[in-house]
């Protein structure tokens, strides 16, 4: 609902706030202009307002239409007065309801800035002394245009570029690096191979948070930014580079609107969803470099298999609590890619994370820190260690050490790392359209799914599941009716294994059968006994 | 028995309650090892989701101990 009017007659607020209801809004902002006794010094009695209609309608709609695009907002409708109004009357009641509150201040205030700079309305003041004046409401000055670029918070699509955002502040700025230029391994020639890269930076969380920040700073040219999240208030104490008021907003929004701020010069694109085994190789194949910086260890394992596939150098990290591990896949044959250190992908209820196990903010900011200058090193061609290793740092014992990785002992061993990544990521391919992922089984039924557990009894017995479930064991299912489901089913095993494959078998009997990812040992701690 | 300096990290820091130790074994094996220190500080990781390093080379879990080896158990993380 957007609707701009233009009335003689005092509004109905109760019913236009009203109109403004919406299932998915979680925020409300009105503003009301009112005639106020004095305007520059002279006491005012009254005013009149005049518009052209049609096109002061025509205009405000259009402003509305803005917003939305802008700020993400749901409904919104703005009434203007025309006619003689008192002291104390309302002038312009401007309405919006979006997703979040920050949508709809901001939205609110881009409404009335605009209406006032452009609409053709004009306004006659009536002063105490008896004389009247025409006032021009069009030198105001708008707010938006002293924000940070903005982006457009409420696509789905998966990939914006921004770079028409940078116009304004990038006129106004020229970048300084004299300070790294300085540096006779960088010099200009350095600060030239810096502007012609692109890096993808995957995660712009605790990790991704200084990445992103030292390569914009440095001058890439390009930043690819993948995330998926909106910040939420228990980021902030790692996740430096946002703040307070971006609570509920897309990282990727925040983070490309700070690249602007900080260096309009970068160019900035986005991707709102994780990269997947179907797109991973497409995107990684449009950058120099990538950075994993994600707390995840399925996008850890498809970032080096990706990498190995392209030929494209990767650093990852990873923190826990008070620690981190760094590792650089450089993707050149026969040195070594993450599989080498790790085959497969540990269960991921195996793996310490920062949700379950808490970390102190510092901690992704020094190993994210290290990747960004592991990435800048490779950009730049500086010197690096000749071996490739594992870098373990502890920060609360102040140590680091460096374990040399042997590619002779890792993928070597199955084929090389390009054809243990090929088969791990056609595995992945084939998985993805047949997996789900969720930590808690309560939310797959809050999602709709029937549960299926396609466990032995004695594994059910030891390791119940806390909802509601069809048992039917993995050998049996294929001789199974299903009968009783409604709606997809969600089958779980203890690894994902059996439920995937059971799932394939349903499938090919019609039934819309999907499987657990990482099955009950995925599952949060406490989500089964 | 043979003298070993042992060092922890993540998760195994967290349940041992400590970063290094030094420990009298009887154990042949890394493998034999960890299963004896799994038993002491209930270690819930299984040693196939664990890297062994000693004297800072990543290792094999059927290495034989010697004196005054220094070994390190890597977890996998997650956090980011």
């Amino acid at each position: 609902m957007m609707r701009f009017d233009l009335t003689a007659a005092p509004a109905d607020l109760a019913k236009l706030r009203e109109e403004l209801q919406h299932p998915g809004s979680g925020g409300f902002c009105a503003f009301e202009g009112w005639v106020r006794n004095n305007n520059e010094g002279r006491e005012v009695s009254g005013l009149e307002y005049e518009a052209y209609t049609e096109l002061a309608i025509a205009e405000g709609e259009r402003i509305l239409a803005e917003a939305a695009e802008r700020y993400g907002v749901l409904a919104a409708s703005a009434v203007h007065r025309v006619g003689d109004l008192k002291i104390g009357d309302l002038a312009v009641w401007i309405g919006a309801s979006a997703p979040h509150r920050d949508e709809a201040f901001r939205a609110c205030r881009y409404i009335i800035d605009e209406i006032k700079h452009r609409l053709p309305i004009w306004k006659k003041e009536h002063y105490l002394e008896g004389d009247t004046a025409w006032v021009a409401c069009s030198h105001t000055e708008r707010a938006h245009e002293m924000e940070a670029p903005h982006l457009h918070g409420h696509h789905h699509g998966h990939t914006h570029t921004h770079e028409h955002h940078h116009e304004v502040t990038a006129k106004e700025f020229t970048p300084d690096y004299s300070r790294q230029t300085r540096l006779r391994d960088v010099g200009a020639s350095g600060q030239a191979k810096l502007a012609a890269s692109r890096v993808l930076v995957i995660g712009a969380g605790g990790l991704g948070v200084p990445v992103i920040s030292y390569l914009a700073g440095a001058g890439v040219g390009t930043l690819g930014i993948v995330d998926h999240d909106v910040l939420d208030a228990s980021n902030l104490h790692r996740q430096v580079m946002y703040d307070a008021r971006d609570v509920g907003q897309r990282k990727v929004d925040l983070a490309a609107r700070r690249v602007a701020a900080l260096n309009p010069s970068v160019q900035v694109q986005t991707y709102a969803e994780p990269l997947t085994a179907q797109t991973a190789l497409d995107v990684f194949a449009q950058y120099d470099l990538v950075v994993e910086c994600t707390d995840d260890l399925a996008s850890r394992y498809l970032a080096s298999d990706a990498a190995v596939l392209t030929g494209t150098p990767l650093v990852l990290a990873s923190v826990y609590q008070y620690e981190g591990q760094l590792q650089v896949v450089t993707a050149v044959p026969g040195e070594p890619c993450l599989r080498c250190l790790w085959p497969d992908m540990p269960a991921p209820g195996l793996a310490g994370s920062c949700v379950e196990s808490g970390v102190l903010g510092p901690v992704p900011g020094v190993l994210g820190t290290m990747q960004a200058m592991e990435a800048l090193k490779l950009l730049l061609g500086l010197p690096r260690p000749a071996d490739h290793a594992l870098q373990l740092v502890n920060l609360l014992d102040g140590t680091s050490q460096r374990l040399p990785i042997d590619a002779a002992s890792g993928c070597a061993l199955h084929g090389g790392c390009v054809a243990v990544a090929r088969a791990a990521l056609e595995q992945a391919q084939a998985d993805g359209d047949i997996e789900r992922q969720f930590h808690y089984l309560d939310d797959a039924i809050a999602a709709g799914y029937a549960v299926v557990d396609v466990r032995e009894a004695d594994e059910i017995t030891a390791a119940p599941l806390h909802v509601t479930s069809l048992r039917i064991p993995s050998g049996e299912i294929a001789a199974c009716s299903l009968a009783g489901i409604d709606g997809p089913a969600l089958l779980v095993c203890a690894s994902g294994k059996r439920s995937t494959h059971a799932a394939r078998t349903l499938r090919q009997r019609g039934v819309d059968a999907w499987s657990l990812a990482g099955g009950v040992a995925a599952l949060a701690p406490g989500a089964s006994s | 028995m043979t003298r070993v300096n042992l060092q922890y990290y993540a998760q195994l820091r967290e349940q041992a309650g400590a970063s290094t130790e030094q420990v009298s074994t009887a154990a042949v094996t890394l493998r034999d090892l960890y299963d004896e220190l799994r038993a002491r500080h209930g270690f819930t990781l299984p040693v196939d989701a664990l890297k062994v390093a000693v004297n800072t080379q990543f290792s094999d879990w059927n290495r034989a101990l010697a004196d005054g080896d220094t070994v390190v158990f890597i977890p996998p993380v997650a956090g980011g």
